[in-house]
């Protein structure tokens, strides 16, 4: 009886023993996937923005020095806006995609950006794709 | 998956010698209930895909955005110095040789950044041969192939045409990665005869920052370079 009982059992559960093997192993390499296809899309999405960010950052200690050293150019308002820049941009968590406030304060960098070159008068060419990170897909 | 093998054992009853015709009805119910079996196994296989890949995909993106964001920033911090030089000689009229000379280094820096992204690129590890094939042998998909091909087939055969044939094409990924990474490597090479490089071009700017007679501090931030 008992037997006869736990073959029944079998038989009902196969169903769901199927599908559960099916499952980790499915589970597995889903990870494995996951992984490598989110990889893949992080790692263009951060270049991205590093070098979004990392020309910002050249740019602004690079013109800091330049007006330092040039008399002519000691101009407190040009100077206020650089350090201003320096500031935001050192307190930005480049590397870190789930930053709450990432699209936020990259604006406010991009204006601030903008705002020191119109002060500066220069139109640098950074061939950066604006607009374009995100933190996820 | 040895249990599943073992489990029309327990269909068939051991007196298999009464009929034909009931010997041949066990055959067919055996044969239903392996490929109810095999559905349910591939069923749970793709649910357990996609659950998989949903945990695991924003870790990855994650990941890669660290990754990518570090090893690019420093071409940025480049770019971004010697893009604040070309301003300031175009503000103080400087010579026209020295604005080529930093553009020249700008499109190097370029050059350099894209190499960098196309390795970065390839780096990413391509899905284990040895575990797809385990997995397409497990989901039994290869019946699809011999039907075309209409040859007779026994299970073992199935599988080494897919195998062949999975093999085929992984060589084919194989050929690509070595592609882009000798590709790279070539452009590496180029760049070492002529130009990129980034100390190559950390050292040009340098002497470039002196002829133009800045301070050499306007270029302490790469320093870390």
């Amino acid at each position: 009886m008992a037997v006869e009982q736990d073959m029944f059992d079998t038989v009902v559960m196969a169903d769901e023993r199927f599908h559960g093997e099916g499952y980790q192993e499915g589970y597995e390499e889903g990870s494995n996937l996951g992984i490598v296809e989110g990889r893949r899309y992080g790692t263009l999405h951060g270049a991205k923005i590093g070098s979004e960010i990392g020309c910002y950052r050249g740019f602004a200690l690079a013109w800091k020095c330049l007006l330092h050293s040039s008399a002519v150019e000691k101009d407190s308002r040009k100077m206020k806006v650089v350090e201003a820049l320096i500031a935001l941009l050192q307190h930005f968590p480049y590397d870190d995609p789930t930053y709450e406030r990432l699209h936020e304060d990259l604006d406010r960098i991009r204006g601030k950006f903008r705002q020191l070159c119109s002060l500066l008068n220069v139109q640098p060419d950074f061939k950066v794709t604006a607009g374009d990170s995100g933190l996820a897909f | 998956m040895s249990w599943v093998q073992a489990v029309p054992e327990i269909l068939s009853p051991g007196d298999q010698d009464v009929f034909d015709e009931e010997a041949d009805e066990t055959l067919l119910v055996q044969r239903e209930w392996q490929g109810h079996m095999r559905r349910r196994i591939q069923e749970g296989y793709r649910d357990g895909v996609d659950a998989g890949k949903a945990v695991t995909l924003q870790q990855g993106f994650n990941q890669g955005y660290k990754e990518g964001a570090e090893v690019i920033i420093n071409y940025g911090l480049l770019r971004g110095t010697l893009s604040a030089l070309l301003s300031w000689c175009h503000l103080h009229g400087n010579s026209s040789t020295l604005i080529s000379k930093i553009n020249d280094l700008l499109d190097a820096v370029g050059q350099c950044e894209e190499c960098v992204l196309k390795r970065l690129k390839s780096v990413t590890p391509q899905p284990q041969v040895t575990d797809l094939l385990d997995s397409i042998e497990d989901m039994d998909l290869c019946h699809v192939v011999p039907a075309e091909k209409k040859i007779d087939e026994t299970k073992d055969e199935r599988f080494c045409e897919n195998s062949a044939e999975f093999n085929k094409n992984s060589d084919k990924s194989h050929n690509g990665i070595h592609c882009s990474h000798s590709e790279c490597c070539r452009t590496q090479e180029h760049a070492h005869l002529e130009k990129p490089s980034l100390t190559w071009i950390l050292e040009q700017t340098t002497s470039l920052v002196k002829q133009l007679g800045v301070s050499v501090d306007v270029l302490q931030h790469l320093r870390q370079l």
